[in-house]
């Protein structure tokens, strides 16, 4: 995930001067067009590491889960 | 007979309805614009599930109620709050819990076709020990490819306060009072220290995002463009991102001249726990609903008082010792103690709009029982306070009976006051400090704290 995380920060750096223009939502309290346009920026960033995050804990878990059952089947065997 | 109804000076921004108080009870009314979505927000289980969990407050529909304007589709009872702080008085740790409070309803929300249109740190109240949401209105349909709105007020709120008060220093909370729409964040990455641009959490939501705001300024915006959308995998990106932003931030204590107070008394331990028993003793005499103890340290005393199942607000000027006050509540999971950070000598005063909007310390009380306990010498020595001040200041906060301290010259800890000035307190021995304080109070009963100098008063205020 260190590596990702770096990956992230430096593609961040290379397109921070491209924003580009687009329009702000509507509500009660001014999101302001700055932080409008950057939620849109990091969209496909963050977007794609929360899968890769998703991805991995599914993964964890399932190798957990199998190394789990294998201690259990030994305790089964030795029962 | 219809009661008069009291607006909340706090409860304005919002047209989807407001919150107001009838013979002493505080209602909310929705608005018919509100309609959809509240029917929503109790139909997809949204409001069942964060309640469940503790997250928001729950509340009443009141039958038979036609609000009090003619927008009114419904009026609700909310389950009051035992006292009203704000983000300006929470502790670093309880800032945090608030932050991570507004991001876990965000994530139920959305799970549940919903999402937060606003991220304010007003709305979260700490009930029964721990963070609750009390803006019932603050939920919104989810519609597929929307941004945060509530994303600016967030990283303002939350975000950046808690980065500055764990990279520079924790009293920078205190700005909190000032920026009431949460800190610019063009001045927290001012104040931030380089450093704090190789985390890729606060590069983004905080140096990126101020130069973000910055560049786009002012600037016209173009006609619509529909195409450019966040999904909702994004959405959550950002909320998981945020989440572990908060999550990293950590407030490294350092000791400070009032952390370890306790070890630091002319007290032994057999005259602090026949204090403690003493103060037991006027607590139960008083018998209150609410108590403010000031200059309450880390809430050794307040206990006696939360312990017994009442209302017990905390307050002390330090920092530190709020923050292992809270721990400690956190910890044992107490229900009855707030620790809040107030400096006594300059306390909360209203703010906002008129100066109502959020209200002032003095007007958020008064408590029926105060208890000042070691801090008499505090304000009259180190901040040259005369008894007359003092006593006319606590009257306006106890309602019925104070529990108050006299810690006199001889005294180890008043000579250390006095160590570094002049000594130009010749009025301040205990008759000046009886006679003064019978001009607002009657003396119940008085009792000298063993292994020491100093007395312990129970007064109950007089009607002056």
């Amino acid at each position: 995930m260190h590596i990702l995380r770096r990956a992230a920060y430096l593609s961040t750096l290379a397109v921070l001067f491209i924003l580009i223009d687009s329009r702000p939502a509507y509500g009660y309290i001014d999101p302001s067009t700055g932080s409008y346009f950057l939620q849109i920026l990091l969209a496909g960033i963050l977007g794609a590491l929360f899968a890769l995050k998703v991805y991995w804990r599914k993964l964890k878990g399932a190798v957990s889960r199998m190394f789990s059952k294998g201690d259990n089947s030994q305790n089964d065997t030795s029962g | 007979m219809t009661h008069p109804v009291e607006y909340n000076p706090g409860s304005f921004r919002d047209p989807c309805g407001f919150i107001f108080k009838r013979n002493g009870r505080l209602f909310r009314q929705i608005n018919k614009i509100y309609e959809e979505n509240y029917r929503l927000l109790i139909d997809s289980g949204l409001y069942r599930k964060l309640t469940d969990e503790g997250l928001l407050i729950s509340h009443e529909e009141v039958a038979d109620d036609s609000g009090v304007t003619d927008q009114a589709f419904k009026v609700i009872q909310p389950e009051p709050v035992e006292f009203i702080s704000y983000p300006y008085e929470f502790c670093f740790s309880q800032l945090k819990d608030a932050a991570l409070t507004t991001l876990a309803i965000q994530e139920t929300a959305l799970n549940h076709g919903m999402i937060l249109k606003d991220a304010s740190a007003y709305n979260i109240q700490f009930h029964h020990g721990k963070p609750v949401f009390i803006d019932t209105l603050s939920f919104d349909k989810y519609t597929d490819g929307q941004i945060w709105i509530a994303y600016r007020q967030f990283c303002q709120h939350f975000l950046a306060p808690l980065a500055l008060m764990s990279h520079v220093d924790t009293r920078i909370g205190h700005l909190q009072q000032i920026y009431i729409d949460g800190l610019p964040l063009d001045l927290t990455s001012r104040l931030l220290p380089a450093k704090t641009k190789l985390s890729f959490s606060l590069l983004t939501h905080i140096h990126l995002h101020a130069r973000s705001q910055k560049r786009y300024s002012g600037k016209q915006l173009k006609v619509p463009s529909h195409n450019r959308k966040m999904t909702l995998r994004a959405l959550l990106g950002l909320i998981d991102s945020l989440k572990s932003a908060v999550t990293n931030l950590r407030w490294k204590m350092t000791s400070t001249e009032w952390g370890d107070y306790y070890d630091n008394t002319n007290y032994s331990r057999t005259s602090f726990e026949q204090k403690k028993k003493l103060v037991e003793m006027f607590i139960t005499k008083a018998s209150p609903g609410t108590v403010f103890d000031i200059g309450a340290n880390m809430g050794e005393f307040s206990r006696v008082a939360s312990d017994m199942g009442i209302s017990t607000v905390s307050f002390d000027i330090d920092p530190v010792a709020v923050e292992k006050n809270y721990r400690l509540v956190r910890s044992r999971n107490e229900k009855h103690i707030l620790p809040l950070v107030l400096d006594l000598t300059n306390p909360t005063p209203g703010r906002g709009w008129q100066n109502t909007e959020r209200s002032s310390f003095i007007d958020r009380g008064p408590a029926d029982t105060v208890m000042a306990l070691a801090l008499i010498h505090h304000l009259a020595i180190s901040n040259n306070l005369p008894f007359e001040k003092i006593a006319g200041f606590l009257s306006g906060i106890v309602k019925e009976f104070l529990i108050i301290e006299f810690v006199p010259k001889e005294d180890s800890q008043v000579q250390r006051l006095l160590t570094s000035r002049e000594d130009i307190f010749d009025r301040y021995d205990k008759e000046m400090f009886e006679k003064t304080f019978s001009n607002y109070f009657n003396i119940v009963e008085s009792s000298a704290v063993s292994g020491s100098e100093r007395t312990l008063y129970l007064m109950k205020k007089n009607d002056r």
